[in-house]
């Protein structure tokens, strides 16, 4: 490499620099969770959240989504183009989704039979009152994917179906940093001192997780990827669209909600260092999770370059559990990418469509169609039943739902 | 490896741990007498409290030390392998992805390690004894004595009120589901 040569690359990476210093200086708009939706139920801090149905007529069951209580949900509708909310709406599911808000105050004493007995067990009572329906569907995913299968294992018969994404149930795996580290910690030290855990304690642990890539080379690469390309009119958008991507995913990772205490001891205390929810010996309020009371269709999915859930401590729900419907699904991704990633929407979302479609209909046929009008439906409900009375609970409770969403939409464009 | 300058800054403050614990230490430790001995003696758990934290840290921070060591050699390998032993300025972007991936991977394998997991959870254990003396201590000398509230009662509040709501939330319940048995 001449020396001129080696000018003319060192101008381009100051380009690229100056440039992304630019583009940061316009502040750019990069909201997260744009699906537009409504909070439909509050208790204490946590909020359920309805997303408006994307099809006239949703699938029957309808879906809530369980997310974890470290980082926030939002990670499911990041980007408008990548949103794994947006993309069950558009398969035609109802979905909601838990928001566990950010506790502070007494919420340090709540515990884990507070999040799974109470908050989860009411978001679901609620949305059985609105569907009209006693089943609904949880996907569950990282932590939140670890609560829905101890739910489902206490409240089998309020569960159609589990899908759980990226979720341990087997702690005891030496593949996870994550796992090995929480085995050293002196769990009650750090409640006792803490009462409610700090988000940035934990992020700070992730951050060590690999701390060259994520705090140095993350933030060179951002400022790497911009083009600087004068003659490509449509290089500008990219950019723009680039760092406002890179600007959310920096938003989620460091919005850590801190950790009710209470929570955090059992969680790590049960399940990282004593390994008992696998083992049936994990107790929520004096009650035992037996997972073998999970008998519902169950679908496993999984990243196979997880870092922070491993495979091995997912794979053994499969063993532990006595439903006979049950999937597995491993994509070559990593825990976040997963959900943002470009398999997320190509693969991901359809193959969890895919499989939760035919087993989200009331008769357990799944040959219901989506958008069909009242004529079809009285079709179908004849096909179903043999007779054609609007009167059927299930066209009643379409109707309901019908109603709502309706209400709903005028509600959100009023706001 | 022969013996790095780390390993002999480890066996320094060994020592000087062990030596301060058969001496300094017991002195410290020894029961206060007179009117003032309860303050006397919480003050004085205070630096064994903080001895136990500086010796935590310093095994951790010599290891750490360690492991920079071990990847800054790597790094000087890798370069004669695959940059023939040549940095200059032309070969930065060359020279920044080897050691960022070398930094990397050697401290992803040292996190792995019992080493640090022992170390971290020992820096940790100390390091909330020291925060939780140190509130202690603030609550005892300067809260309590402006009649401020202090985090234990705070707690006790917030303690009260969960069960309170939790009570309330029961008892809605129970109303609700005796309605509807009506």
């Amino acid at each position: 490499m001449n020396e001129l040569k080696l000018t003319e690359e060192l101008t381009e990476e100051y380009d690229k620099f100056r440039h992304g210093i630019e583009l940061l200086m316009k502040s750019p708009d990069f909201s997260v969770g744009t699906t537009p939706s409504e909070v439909f139920y509050t208790e204490d801090k946590m909020k359920l959240i309805h997303y408006i149905p994307a099809v006239a007529k949703t699938h029957p069951v309808p879906v809530l989504i369980v997310y974890a209580l470290v980082n926030r949900y939002y990670i499911l509708d990041l980007q408008p183009d990548k949103s794994v909310v947006k993309k069950l709406l558009e398969e035609g599911f109802d979905v909601y989704v838990i928001d566990w808000g950010y506790p502070s105050g007494p919420d340090r004493y709540l515990t884990l039979d507070d999040y799974v007995n109470g908050y989860l067990h009411n978001s679901v009572e609620k949305i059985k009152e609105i569907s009209g329906l006693d089943k609904i569907t949880l996907l569950g995913v990282c932590q939140g994917g670890t609560f829905s299968i101890m739910y489902s294992a206490l409240h089998p018969e309020n569960v159609k179906n589990l899908v759980t994404l990226v979720a341990p149930v087997n702690f005891d795996s030496n593949k996870g940093i994550l796992n090995l580290w929480a085995k050293g910690l002196d769990v009650d030290k750090i409640v006792d001192y803490y009462g409610i855990v700090p988000g940035d304690f934990l992020n700070s642990a992730f951050l060590l997780l690999d701390p060259f890539r994520l705090m140095i080379d993350k933030y060179i690469g951002m400022f790497e990827r911009i083009e600087c390309n004068t003659d490509d009119a449509t290089c500008e958008v990219r950019n723009e669209d680039y760092i406002k991507n890179f600007l959310r995913m920096e938003k989620w990772i460091f919005d850590s909600p801190d950790q009710a205490g209470e929570t955090f001891r059992q969680f790590m205390k049960d399940c990282y260092q004593k390994n008992l929810l696998i083992k049936n010996e994990m107790e929520l309020n004096g009650k035992k999770i037996n997972l073998k009371n999970i008998t519902m269709p169950v679908l496993n999915v999984m990243a196979e370059f997880d870092h922070l859930v491993p495979n091995d401590a997912s794979i053994p729900l499969a063993d532990a559990i006595s439903s006979t419907d049950k999937d597995t699904l491993v994509f070559p991704t990593g825990h976040i990418g997963i959900f943002v990633g470009s398999k997320s929407q190509k693969e991901v979302c359809p193959k969890i469509a895919t499989w939760l479609k035919p087993r989200s209909f009331l008769n357990g046929k799944g040959d219901e169609k989506i958008g069909s009008g009242k004529k079809e439906r009285l079709e179908l409900a004849k096909e179903i039943t043999g007779s054609g009375k609007e009167e059927l609970p299930e066209l009643a409770r379409e109707k309901k739902l019908e109603q709502n969403i309706k209400k709903r939409k005028s509600r959100v464009n009023k706001k | 490896m022969e013996k790095s300058n780390f390993e002999s800054t480890r066996e320094f403050y060994d020592q000087w741990i062990n030596m301060y614990k058969a001496t300094m230490g017991k002195l410290i430790e020894m029961p206060a007498v007179g009117p003032a001995r309860e303050k006397s003696e919480k003050m004085m758990k205070g630096f064994s409290t903080f001895v136990n934290l500086y010796a935590a840290g310093m095994d951790t921070s010599s290891n750490l030390q360690e492991v920079f060591l071990e990847a800054m050699q790597k790094v000087q390998e890798k370069i004669s392998a695959d940059m023939d032993g040549e940095i200059n300025p032309e070969k930065y972007k060359e020279f920044y992805d080897i050691w960022i991936q070398t930094y990397s991977e050697t401290f992803k394998d040292f996190a792995k390690s019992g080493h640090f997991v022992s170390d971290l959870g020992r820096l940790n254990a100390n390091l909330m004894d020291y925060q939780k003396y140190n509130r202690d201590m603030l609550e005892e000398n300067y809260l309590k004595p402006m009649n401020l509230p202090t985090k234990t009662e705070i707690d006790e509040i917030n303690k009260e009120l969960y069960t309170l709501k939790k009570t309330v939330k029961e008892l809605t319940r129970q109303i609700k589901e005796l309605k509807e048995n009506k």
